[in-house]
């Protein structure tokens, strides 16, 4: 969830214009969830601080860039160091391979918890075909890894995301 | 370069950045989707709104305290890559441009050099024209030496073989009386002996820097050291 009081935006316009301090109060504000974020992808601490060193590294370097018509300055921030997670793990996907049984599996959805758009769209899902968004999205499992974890066919899993996906878009817009 | 496939449709288009942002497309295809995303605007938009649908996801993953050094790491990294005209007025000058440093590091390559040199020179049967010692930052323990007979191509040669952690990588890098920042002459293994010509790059000048960082596996992700610096040192010219 965004801090609402803390403007994400003022600080990137700030790193922007090579503000060191703007830099370090976005981190101390969201350190914590995006390393949560990377750790959940990565499945390894060490690996996920890398994720999210090199995370700083490209947000300050894109400061400058950032485009508030394109969303806001604290989801760039998460797509970033998402992507720079999602990357390793399409890099190494044979090295991680099987691994997936031995990770601690996630918690049950609630939606309840959670108040944004998108809790709300996905619990109007079958359950398979909503875990497999999350699976993908917060585990970054791939089609084989969420088809090996639900025990659903590949072909299954595929179309299930493609429909999924269709009605996440009509439900939000 | 990637271009749009002609016959894309709009649903489909859509539907491709929704698995790049899902996360469950393969890396070719990621590959290619971030190849588009540079001037491929209508693509670029669809992303842009499947970040954004997603991005509450992010709230299921349980937030993870950073160890104490990672600020640091990043700052350390931020110090070594920019460009010495805007560090100047706001941030302590980066460890390129610290001169007491260079002095410490100067001194002990010096010695270390005189000794490797003669050692190098009496063996070799093609006489090095520049010599440098890199050594560890913390010990001064000599670990690499670099030749050069001819000023377009160097040989960077162990003289041990350096403890690398399996994730990461060595970086070699040099930079020269009045460039920008360090450039990169590729990833070595250790133990490894290192052929780089140097022929997209000005000859080699005495002092002339080197240095081997430690990076991610595929090396540093913008082209300027970010990691601890392994081993350093500065060319000297043997007459």
């Amino acid at each position: 969830m965004p801090d609402t009081l803390f403007d994400y935006e003022a600080h990137l316009l700030a790193c922007g214009r090579g503000e060191r301090q703007a830099l370090r109060a976005l981190y101390e504000q969201e350190s914590p969830r995006l390393l949560g974020v990377a750790r959940r992808l990565v499945r390894d601490n060490a690996l996920a601080e890398d994720i999210v060193h090199d995370a700083f590294i490209k947000i300050w370097a894109g400061a400058a860039r950032f485009d508030p018509t394109r969303g806001t300055a604290r989801g760039w921030m998460y797509s970033v160091t998402r992507h720079l997670a999602l990357n390793f793990l399409r890099d190494h996907s044979r090295e991680i391979q099987g691994d997936i049984d031995l990770y601690r599996d996630a918690e049950a959805f609630d939606a309840q918890a959670h108040s944004s758009r998108i809790h709300r769209c996905l619990e109007q899902l079958e359950p398979a075909r909503r875990d497999c968004i999350l699976h993908a999205y917060v585990d970054g499992y791939s089609h084989a890894q969420i088809s090996h974890k639900l025990g659903a066919p590949l072909g299954t899993v595929k179309a299930w995301i493609k429909r999924s996906l269709t009605a996440l878009r009509e439900c939000m817009g | 370069m990637t271009t749009r496939p002609v016959d894309e449709t709009p649903e489909e288009r859509d539907e491709l950045a929704g698995e790049y942002v899902l996360g469950t497309l393969s890396p070719e295809r990621r590959t290619e989707v971030q190849q588009r995303l540079r001037d491929d605007s209508a693509l670029r938009t669809a992303v842009d709104g499947w970040e954004r649908r997603l991005l509450g996801l992010t709230d299921l993953a349980e937030p993870v305290t950073p160890s104490p050094p990672l600020w640091h790491r990043i700052e350390r990294s931020l110090n070594a890559s920019m460009p010495r005209s805007a560090t100047a007025a706001t941030a302590p000058p980066s460890w390129w441009n610290r001169l007491g440093l260079w002095r410490g590091f100067a001194g002990a390559g010096l010695a270390a050099t005189l000794v490797l040199g003669t050692l190098l020179l009496t063996q070799a049967t093609v006489k090095p024209t520049y010599l440098v010692v890199l050594v560890a930052p913390q010990d001064k323990a000599p670990g690499w030496v670099i030749q050069a007979s001819n000023a377009r191509e160097i040989q960077l040669i162990p003289l041990g073989v350096a403890q690398v952690p399996e994730d990461k990588a060595l970086e070699f890098w040099t930079k020269a009386e009045g460039w920008q920042g360090p450039v990169s002459l590729g990833l070595v293994k250790p133990g490894q002996t290192l052929s780089v010509p140097l022929d997209k790059l000005p000859p080699l000048q005495p002092d002339q820097l080197f240095e081997l960082t430690l990076e991610n596996r595929t090396g540093s992700p913008i082209g300027k050291p970010t990691g601890p610096i392994q081993f350093i040192g500065r060319a000297v010219k043997v007459i």
